[in-house]
């Protein structure tokens, strides 16, 4: 069965429909970019899938948990999908190192000195050790996003969840950010990120998604998207995005 | 246990020791009220003990009839409400027997007859009623003289301005706000004796009886006892030695004073036990007022940014109400509205009164400011500790709480000050503290300015000191 199983996936606002019925499938060690126009409902999609939102209308079983199920624990759920923000979410009273180690130590996953040393070699991995004792607000953009994917990733995730990571960024921050993404991706994590990056999506993803007004108008190879559009909505917006 | 811990089970046991020594406190013993500022019949001499006609009368009719009891000085207003809602079992207060207080209360034989008189400023003019047209009356609620002089305002045409105590209403007076004043004939001439800038300009009006109360139906062999004790005492002559050691003799003898110690720094030095014990009782207040309504603020607060509807629901009503009532209405409300609805002789000490008055205010503002502390930290970091799968109390707690309380300290360093400042209107339901202290020391010395200027000083050095303590702790946490 797909790690990500969304079927007919509907989310309204009141009267204002942002997701109108959407359908995708993830497979294990997949790594889906989702592009499209802002206000497409491609953030909206994603926060779904670890019921930041709640849909109005529809079914996501991710891991085999069906989110739909009052049954279902979340909290248990949520412990297996690695959440990245645009705006980082880092907790700005704790240190580096205790951002990464709080949840772990609080759930109870590992002691707090088992948690501090995964902290510190995940710390290594995104290339910030000698930034474990520094508080959030001395670091810069780029640093604090990838504390924040340290931190998803100190709870062990099987997937990891994108939400416009390099969007928040300055355009020399990007590269590094996307790098650890990479690494990532390439160590076989699944993933499903929502970008503007399309030089990333082309190069990293599995699959292409593209989404405009609240539905999945295309999804593909990145080769086959972007080199080969078939819906005018996608060949309008690769036009638009190449051009500026 | 953590830190929190500790101080939250001491605070429960110091409140409930508070309570049993109460109780036990009240066994088989009267409590009996009286005024504060009544001389001669009640007034606080030297060292904060109440001396004055009524009080003798009563200790020696206790000492005849073997009664026990404790004396309960508060304002004559306090009392007569306490009484009526059976907070207190007798009140001896100066109290004129009227057939409007013979509905709810039963009196003892007279005791003692005077008139009502009216007094004026020592260079006033004014010698009849008559020359009152227009001008403002100053009175003493519940008193004859109020009554009295309530029942010729029609015909003379002047204001009415109430007080609660005889000298504020004294002093009025003097310094001209009012043009006159009605008080009973032996308080007055017995204030003017002793230093009071007024002269008496009438003659006796109204003449009428001073008995001691028992809320009617009630306490009948109270009354009793004290009927015949006072018999006993009249035969005896101690009655008469009583009344004359009082009318007869000035202030300075009964209350130990000299002139000499009415410089700034005699006064203080001779009050200070009066007033260190109304500082501590403020002090006293104002800390377990001050953690109790902390406590309860956080609750609302938290309940108020609860998802959901019913938390939020809850913390507004709550915050609305005792956020919305003064807090002189909630104290009567608590301490003498809400022991009359339950009835059964239901009784709540006045501290516990005043700790929970304290409480509900102050914790209904400590409540909003916390909302908006917890409103204040970004969503996005209750999406990310969620996300991370902490469970919502656990994020609450280790992500949102310590961010909020960081923003709201401020805040609640000005609602200690608040607090602290508050604590003084508790006066109203007889809780001696700072500000009551001083009431009680200028009804017997007279010196006003000093003795203000005296307890302004001692609320600025302690509201300092708080400040300094806040802003050490607000230094500690960044």
């Amino acid at each position: 069965m797909a790690k990500v199983v969304v079927k007919d996936l509907h989310k309204s606002y009141g009267d204002n429909e942002v997701l109108k019925g959407l359908n995708l499938e993830v497979e294990d060690n997949e790594v889906v970019c989702m592009i499209g126009p802002s206000g497409s409902g491609k953030s909206t999609f994603l926060r779904c899938l670890n019921d930041l939102e709640v849909p109005t209308k529809g079914q996501i079983v991710i891991s085999g948990y069906d989110l739909s199920d009052k049954g279902t624990n979340i909290n248990l759920v949520r412990e297996n999908i690695g959440m990245v923000f645009q705006h980082f979410n880092l907790f700005p009273h704790l240190s580096v190192l205790q951002n990464i180690t709080l949840a772990p130590v609080q759930l109870g996953k590992e002691s707090k000195t088992e948690a501090e040393k995964t902290a510190r070699h995940l710390l290594d991995t995104v290339g910030l050790a000698d930034k474990a004792d520094a508080m959030p607000k001395s670091l810069s953009g780029g640093q604090k996003q990838r504390v924040a994917i340290a931190r998803a990733l100190a709870m062990k995730p099987k997937i990891m969840l994108f939400d416009e990571p390099t969007s928040a960024l300055d355009p020399e921050m990007v590269g590094d950010v996307l790098d650890v993404m990479k690494r990532l991706a390439a160590d076989g994590m699944t993933m499903v990120v929502v970008t503007h990056e399309m030089g990333f999506a082309k190069e990293v993803a599995d699959r292409v998604v593209f989404m405009a007004d609240g539905l999945i108008q295309e999804t593909g190879k990145p080769k086959d998207i972007f080199e080969n559009p078939q819906s005018p909505r996608l060949q309008d917006f690769l036009q638009k995005v190449i051009n500026v | 246990m953590k830190k929190w811990q500790v101080a939250v089970v001491m605070l429960l046991a110091a409140v409930g020791s508070w309570f049993s020594l109460n109780t036990h406190a009240q066994a088989k013993t009267y409590t009996i009220a009286t005024d504060t500022t009544f001389a001669p019949f009640e007034f606080q001499a030297k060292g904060g003990k109440y001396k004055g006609i009524d009080i003798d009368i009563l200790k020696a009719i206790a000492k005849k009839e073997h009664i026990n009891y404790k004396l309960k000085a508060i304002s004559f207003g306090a009392a007569v409400q306490q009484l009526s809602a059976n907070q207190v079992d007798g009140v001896i207060a100066g109290m004129n027997i009227t057939a409007e207080r013979k509905k709810t209360f039963d009196f003892s034989n007279a005791y003692y007859t005077s008139g009502v008189v009216m007094a004026v400023a020592k260079d006033s003019k004014i010698k009849k009623f008559s020359q009152l047209k227009g001008k403002t009356v100053a009175l003493k609620t519940g008193t004859a003289g109020a009554a009295y002089a309530k029942s010729i305002q029609s015909k003379y045409g002047f204001k009415i301005k109430y007080f609660n105590d005889s000298n504020n209403m004294y002093n009025d007076v003097k310094v001209g706000n009012s043009a006159a004043c009605f008080e009973d004939y032996p308080v007055m001439s017995y204030g003017i004796k002793n230093g009071i800038a007024l002269k008496i300009v009438s003659k006796q009006y109204a003449a009428g009886d001073y008995g001691f109360a028992v809320k009617k139906g009630k306490n009948a062999a109270l009354l009793k006892k004290f009927n015949a004790g006072l018999k006993a005492i009249k035969a005896d002559g101690t009655y008469k030695k009583i009344v004359n050691k009082y009318l007869k003799s000035s202030e300075a003898s009964l209350t130990g004073e000299t002139a000499s110690s009415r410089t700034f720094v005699g006064l203080f030095t001779q009050n200070l036990g009066t007033i260190g014990s109304g500082l501590w009782m403020t002090l006293e207040l104002t800390v377990i007022s001050i953690i109790l309504a902390t406590i309860l603020g956080l609750i609302l607060g938290v309940l108020g940014v609860m998802p959901g509807k019913i938390g939020p629901a809850i913390s507004s009503t709550i915050i609305y109400l005792f956020r919305g009532m003064p807090l002189m209405v909630l104290a009567f409300f608590i301490y003498i509205g809400f022991p009359d609805l339950i009835g059964h002789g239901f009784k709540i000490p006045a501290f516990v009164a005043g700790m929970i008055t304290l409480m509900l205010n102050e914790g209904a503002y400590t409540g909003a400011f916390v909302k908006g502390g917890f409103q204040a930290v970004d969503d996005g970091q209750m999406e990310a500790a969620r996300s991370l799968g902490l469970p919502y109390w656990t994020a609450m707690r280790k992500v949102i709480m310590p961010q909020g309380i960081r923003i709201m300290i401020p805040s609640f360093i000005n609602q200690f000050i608040i607090t602290l400042k508050d604590t003084s209107i508790l006066s109203v339901i007889g809780i001696v503290e700072l500000t009551q202290t001083g009431t009680l020391i200028i009804a017997r010395n007279f010196e006003g300015f000093k003795i203000w200027l005296m307890i302004a000083i001692i609320y600025l050095i302690i509201i300092t000191l708080l400040t300094w303590l806040s802003n050490w702790v607000q230094r500690r946490i960044n």
